[in-house]
């Protein structure tokens, strides 16, 4: 259940995040507008690549059809019955002919948790759950691993900022260089807590 | 076709194998159904595997690249120079434009193999020091553009890299073989067609569709198609296909398959994604916003364009000092006939000087001394007219994937009274 509170936070700190938009943005938000489907979407697009892009485009229905058809054929882990929820939300929300609807309220707290902000923001949750093993290990598996530790924070911090490869596995962890020291420190402590 | 036809049967740098954990992942991740995706192709992308799987990460990628080079996307790494930051006859390596589909992949030179199979008389297996001594070694300037190359100048934009109308091409010097020396020496079978490149990268997922593609035999076989080692005089940096690539000047970039380990020579063109489903352009022009009508064709070579790379946007001169114009101008079949200068926003054109010298597929230099007679802002546009009279359009046809865009190129400076 922790998981699915850690996901919620996300998007509800994506929708706490994202500010009307327009196709002219010159930084695309890098997380997806709170809505129906936005979770899903962001957990199976964001395993390749970054929600930005998405949040750049509008296009209209049947270029989001295509485009998933597209992702599928290359290879992206969708299973057919995700590709409707999926193509709903992205016509929805990134609709070239439409504005989006007006988001969801976030609930305040979760807009106040920084370390949900970090993990959506860094895309952490596309590859990581709480328990459960997605494209990486969950973060209690990582927390496990660096039990008894002493140096466990400054190990795990240069792994998340410099990707990594081999240590879970052969997919490797794409680096994070954009994440401020504090950030690292802060995200680095909580994942090690989470046990 | 099975599922398994796909595996990259790698081995790690411990010599384990890698194929049951990838496989295992998808599994684990997404569930069987996942891998019932659609997978054209996949009976071509069994054999010679890349041996090393390891990624190199974006930043030891970047850290060789000039600062001048703008990241488009990072996962895959897409990266860019503007049109003012273009001003070399052969563009440096560490400006050249960056399109990954996947990872970046780290292969070490010393074990990697190319295999030429398919309608072929005997398969051939080459280190890449077989290759130099078995083959005579070229270097010639060319030129590779992604297809997408200008998407963000198309309105509405449609999906896909954002390259900006000069961004993602580039025309360094390569160093390689000839790949029809290569098929020649497999021996080509009656009823070859077209050749396939497969990529040696691979995704963050197990079941990325490997890259691959194909061209048809005649362009395969034409003399500038190579299959390179070199950029500009070094060994390919990682990011463009170390230890090999081929290159099919001219043409669309994905043709140009990097960290090339496998071709295949077929008797149609290539099944798959990157041929199929992208890279793909209508005959016609579709309305905006309409989806790529089921007769549209695989992308190849560029259509006539130009850029101006000099001078750069809103630049200061002094009223009676020379206004050096600059730019290069390309086409991706046949040669620049002319390109031409306004300074008028189109009412009227003059010639440039065009230095028709070069390689067959490199860009040519195009210049043009322009004296302003006032002060005030001021703006060139440059079109480009190729040799079969074909002529840039001031605003190409738009078409789902935004490809080819080679609309007029225009700058604007400033004349200090």
């Amino acid at each position: 259940m922790r998981r699915a509170a850690v996901a919620a936070l996300a998007v509800a700190v994506a929708a706490a995040l994202v500010t009307p938009l327009s196709a002219q943005d010159a930084e695309p938000a890098r997380t997806l507008i709170a809505g129906p489907g936005a979770e899903l979407t962001a957990a199976r697009c964001g395993i390749c690549h970054e929600v930005t892009h998405i949040t750049r485009a509008r296009l209209s229905r049947g270029e989001w059809q295509d485009n998933v058809r597209n992702m599928i054929e290359r290879g992206a882990p969708i299973a057919p019955a995700e590709v409707a929820p999926i193509v709903d939300y992205l016509a929805t929300y990134y609709s070239r002919d439409s504005a989006p609807p007006a988001a969801a309220e976030a609930p305040p707290a979760a807009a106040g948790d920084p370390v949900a902000r970090l993990l959506a923001e860094h895309g952490c949750n596309a590859c990581h759950a709480l328990g459960q093993k997605l494209v990486g290990p969950s973060f209690r598996e990582v927390a496990a691993r660096y039990a008894g530790d002493a140096g466990a924070a400054a190990r795990l911090g240069a792994k998340i900022r410099g990707g990594g490869a081999g240590a879970w596995g052969t997919i490797p962890m794409p680096p994070h260089p954009r994440l401020a020291d504090d950030d690292l420190g802060r995200l680095a402590g909580w994942v090690l807590e989470q046990r | 076709m099975s599922e398994t036809s796909n595996d990259r049967r790698s081995t790690s740098a411990r010599g384990r194998p890698l194929q049951r954990s990838r496989r295992h992942f998808v599994a684990g991740a997404a569930g069987a159904s996942a891998l019932a995706a659609a997978r054209p192709g996949a009976v071509w992308a069994q054999a010679s595997p890349p041996v090393t799987p390891a990624a190199v990460p974006n930043e030891a990628v970047m850290a060789e690249k000039n600062p001048a080079l703008r990241i488009h996307s990072e996962r895959p790494l897409t990266a860019s120079v503007t049109a003012d930051q273009h001003n070399f006859a052969v563009t440096p390596s560490d400006r050249m434009f960056i399109r990954n589909n996947l990872l970046t992949p780290d292969l070490l030179a010393t074990e990697h193999r190319l295999v030429i199979k398919g309608l072929v008389e005997r398969e051939l297996r080459l280190a890449v020091g077989e290759l130099t001594q078995r083959f005579p070694v070229v270097t010639l300037q060319g030129m590779l553009e992604c297809a997408g190359s200008g998407r963000a100048a198309f309105t509405p934009t449609p999906s896909g890299t954002p390259w900006s109308a000069t961004g993602g091409m580039g025309c360094p010097q390569w160093t390689g073989v000839r790949l029809r020396d290569v098929l020649r020496a497999a021996g080509l079978k009656s009823g070859a067609a077209h050749v396939a490149g497969q990529g040696g990268d691979f995704g963050v997922v197990a079941s990325a569709a490997p890259v691959i593609r194909s061209v048809p035999l005649a362009k395969a076989l034409e003399e500038n198609t190579l299959i390179a080692f070199g950029m500009n005089g070094a060994p390919l940096p990682k990011v463009h296909g170390f230890p090999l690539r081929l290159v099919v000047p001219g043409w669309v970039g994905s043709a140009s398959t990097k960290w090339v380990h496998t071709i295949t020579v077929l008797d149609a063109p290539f099944k798959g994604t990157y041929m199929d489903s992208s890279y793909r352009i209508p005959r016609t022009p579709v309305k905006p916003g309409e989806k790529m009508p089921p007769d549209a064709v695989v992308t190849e070579a560029w259509p006539v364009k130009s850029m101006i790379t000099s001078p750069a946007p809103n630049a200061a001169f002094k009223l009676g000092q020379a206004v050096l114009i600059e730019g290069r101008a390309w086409v991706g079949e046949g040669d620049i006939d002319r390109v031409e200068v306004s300074f008028d926003e189109g009412a009227s054109w003059r010639r440039a000087y065009l230095d028709s010298s070069g390689d067959k597929y490199a860009w040519r230099t195009f210049s043009f001394d322009f004296r302003p007679r006032r002060a005030g802002y001021a703006t060139v546009l440059a079109r480009a007219t190729d040799d079969r009279g074909n002529v840039q359009p001031i605003v190409p046809a738009w078409n789902p994937l935004g490809y080819f865009w080679n609309g007029i190129h225009r700058v604007g400076f400033v004349v200090e009274a």
